[in-house]
């Protein structure tokens, strides 16, 4: 096992190391730092001057080295944009998105998981169809759309929470909502199928042979098995939250790396967009790789297979 | 993105907020604090080392010139300074008032002002404005306490309005507290002289100012400003709606006209010195003896574009207007007397001909901005018979590959940092260090560098006519259009528009 989780972290780190070059080099064909750090109207001389202090006249290649030089002694470097190292930069923004990513995969837990169960368990009836249907709304619905309508619905027609910001814990309700919610159809589905596969088996039969009726036999003996691909799945999900946080982030102002990660592309701050990829990279393997640990401390039999 | 965003939830942002009526006031009057959202993140407080509009709106509340800009008259004022005065053709006496003090107390003095132009200029400073101060400034001397000498290295005719606006005065020492400069002693924890101090700054996220009791000048009416960044304009919409903010500023034409049709919110239109206008390569510089370098071809191209209907339906606002010169008509310098080219697409084809293109030919359009204008121009040159492939791109990409000398035309827009003056446009786009420079007429270069080395405002206009005048007559340029300024305000909110199209959140007070 331990030598699994070297090979993969092993990978990971490959994985996000070529995610970051390809970024670099993408970043730089597309986009001139000093002209979107200058603005639009700014004196061509002071682009110049801008160019010369981060050193963005030396070739591409050179700085792309100096920055995986720096990167694999721990230095980031220091953003164009913010005039900060980025790695505080990320520090001071984590905690928050890590905040509404746990919060959306709450949202998605207390609502995906009892709807899965309920379609698996009135199969083919009418709270079959309605889980069905607010699993195929949630996926066709747009993020950006969702937060807006909420917005209206609960900022502004209904003031009960804000319209944005990070300052409190009634801020991450719509965001959470609507970032949530957009996992709810995978975690959902999984739940239904896992569910309804768990229910016709053979230990099951063996269970009800036994007395085993209602709550005590969902909970002690099908949800465990019928939950094991969805851990998989929500672990996949919080890479996700962390990662695609974007477009929430920037509809509900909230501070964190999703939003980062937006104003950094639009002012071509190479360093901040290395290390968020990086990072996302690195996170979306993490977490595929805590999905295979979780699963294998689930399911003794994966741990011999 | 946010653009998109817009585009695509405006409709049902602006049904709903019409639908269901104002929401429940959060910013306004009860707590006399005007919260205003910039989508443009503010990153760093100190206007020596920023450029862009929001950093212009926030200086004008935190910081103090020797100058001021009357906004009504354009004409400059006393500010910290009382007076000027030649001394000699190489040296101006600045004189300062006695009772100007910073954000933390201290009585600002000579010594503040010559140590703020002195590093300005310093060639280690990687100040902002430092380009704009060094072509005419060599070095700034205390001559006593609320007397300084400006020795110039140049005579230039922008001197004092650079005074009234660029240069934001800092404490002698700012940014020399330690062995090295420290080029971010002002970034967050800022000392300025202006209306309002800074009680916090979370970069790109708040900044809260307050009145400052201790101002020189005449006090602002409203007590305290939070200027919040708010990426999408959709949640800005959102916020004004809700009264979360009571002030927005570049708002999109449908979007300030529906929602200021609500009772609690404003729709302002004002003039902005921002034109746009396309750039021909009429000196071959891209493409040598290209289509472009035919006088018959640019004046086809201007003959062919509908102005007004642009101005009117694409700009719109009331203060967009069809432009007609390569300047802003209400700079100095920017005659209005020059060769116009009315809406005549005939006409228009008839010059293609003559020139030896009847039936139209090949041309890359490169745009950033706009892209409905941008559309509309390109409808209009195809209707003339030239084909045009619309390249429209991010603002960096285009530099780059106009950099490259690979545009042969482009739509550019260009808003003088505000000033009234044709030199912020001309120096930029007529000039032989330039790449924005492609009609190749030396006269022209020759004429606004010209306009550039006498303080003789008679001199200058000359100048600027015999420039304007000939850019008009070569149609080195297709003039487009005058932008307008739309803001969203509440209602509440009296907040006075201004000429150069400014916002000053200082001049604003409660109704």
């Amino acid at each position: 096992m331990l030598n699994y989780i070297a090979q993969r972290a092993a990978l990971a780190i490959a994985v996000a190391f070529t995610v970051s070059l390809a970024a670099f080099v993408l970043l730089n064909i597309a986009t001139d730092p000093a002209y979107a750090i200058a603005g639009e109207d700014a004196d061509p001389e002071v682009v110049e001057q801008i160019r010369q202090r981060f050193g963005l006249d030396r070739p591409v290649w050179v700085r792309y080295l100096d920055w995986l030089g720096g990167a694999l002694r721990g230095d980031f470097g220091v953003s164009y944009y913010w005039n900060k190292p980025v790695a505080t930069l990320v520090a001071e923004r984590v905690g928050t998105t890590l905040t509404l990513a746990f919060s959306a995969l709450f949202v998605t837990i207390a609502i995906a998981i009892p709807l899965g169960a309920l379609a698996a368990l009135n199969r083919n009836t009418w709270i079959d169809r309605f889980a069905l249907w607010v699993a195929v709304s949630a996926q066709a619905v747009p993020n950006f759309w969702l937060g807006l309508i909420l917005i209206i619905l609960f900022a502004v027609m209904l003031p009960i929470f804000p319209v944005s910001g990070d300052a409190t814990w009634r801020h991450f309700v719509l965001p959470a909502f609507v970032l949530g919610a957009s996992s709810v159809p995978p975690v959902m589905r999984l739940m239904r199928t896992g569910l309804i596969e768990v229910m016709g088996s053979d230990y099951i039969r063996t269970a009800r042979a036994k007395g085993f009726r209602g709550t005590a036999l969902l909970t002690r003996h099908a949800l465990r098995n019928a939950l094991l691909p969805v851990v998989s799945v929500l672990a996949v999900q919080l890479g996700h939250k962390v990662g695609g946080s974007v477009i929430t982030e920037s509809v509900f102002a909230i501070n964190g790396l999703g939003r980062l990660a937006l104003q950094s592309i639009l002012g071509a701050d190479i360093p901040t967009v290395q290390i968020l990829i990086f990072i996302f990279a690195l996170v979306f393997v993490a977490m595929n790789l805590l999905a295979d640990i979780l699963n294998a401390a689930l399911d003794p039999r994966l741990r011999i297979g | 993105m946010t653009a998109r965003l817009h585009r695509v939830l405006g409709p049902f942002v602006l049904a709903a907020g019409l639908a269901f009526g104002p929401g429940i006031a959060a910013a306004g009057p009860e707590d006399d604090t005007l919260r205003a959202a910039m989508a443009g993140e503010i990153l760093n407080l100190d206007y020596l080392y920023t450029t862009r509009r929001e950093y212009i709106i926030i200086a004008n509340m935190t910081d103090a010139r020797l100058f001021s800009m009357n906004p009504e008259t354009q004409q400059v004022e006393p500010s910290v300074a009382t007076s000027y005065e030649f001394v000699d053709d190489m040296t101006i006496e600045v004189k300062l008032r006695d009772d100007v003090r910073f954000h933390d107390g201290s009585l600002l003095t000579a010594a503040d002002v010559a140590y703020t132009y002195n590093w300005v200029i310093d060639e280690n400073s990687e100040s902002h404005a430092r380009t704009l101060i060094s072509r005419w400034l060599d070095r700034a001397e205390v001559i006593d306490d609320h007397t300084v000498h400006f020795h110039l290295a140049a005579v230039n005719p922008l001197i004092i309005r650079d005074m009234s606006q660029r240069v934001a005065l800092r404490k002698d020492g700012t940014y020399h507290q330690g062995d090295e400069p420290d080029f971010d002693a002002m970034a967050i924890d800022l000392i300025g002289a202006g209306p309002y101090r800074v009680v916090s700054f979370n970069p790109g996220v708040e900044a809260v100012l307050e009145r400052f009791d201790d101002y020189f000048g005449d006090a602002p009416e409203i007590g305290n400003v939070v200027v919040r960044t708010i990426p999408d304009i959709g949640t800005q919409q959102a916020e004004i709606m809700a009264g979360g903010i009571d002030w927005m500023f570049n708002v999109p034409l449908d979007v300030a006209q529906n929602l200021g049709m609500r009772p609690d919110i404003d729709h302002l239109a004002g003039p902005d010195l921002r034109v746009s206008f396309i750039v021909l390569d009429a000196g071959g510089i891209v493409q040598e003896d290209g289509p472009l370098t035919d006088v018959r071809v640019r004046r086809a191209m201007n003959h062919a574009i509908n102005r007004d209907e642009i101005a009117e339906f694409l700009m719109g606002g009331g203060a967009s207007e069809g432009l007609h010169t390569a300047c802003h008509p209400v700079q100095f310098g920017c005659v209005q007397d020059v060769m116009r080219y009315d809406y005549d697409p005939q006409r228009g084809r008839e010059l293609l001909a003559e020139a030896g293109y009847p039936d139209g030919f090949d041309l890359d359009l490169w745009a950033y901005r706009e892209r409905p204008v941008s559309e509309a121009v390109m409808s209009d040159l195809e209707a003339i018979g030239i084909n045009i492939n619309l390249r429209y791109v991010q603002l960096e990409t285009l530099n780059q590959a106009r950099a490259a000398q690979e545009i042969p035309a482009y739509i550019g827009t260009w808003g003088s940092s505000g000033v009234p003056d044709t030199a912020l446009i001309a120096r930029v786009h007529f000039s032989d260090t330039s790449d924005r420079h492609l009609s190749g007429d030396a006269e022209v270069v020759e004429w606004v560098l010209g306009a550039e080395q006498t303080a003789d405002q008679d001199a200058r206009y000359e100048f600027y006519r015999q420039a304007i005048t000939r850019i008009a007559e070569q149609a080195y340029w297709v003039p487009l259009v005058t932008y307008t300024a739309n803001y969203l305000v509440s209602s509440n909110l009296n907040f006075p528009l201004d000429n150069d199209g400014v916002p000053r959140l200082e001049n604003a007070s409660w109704r």
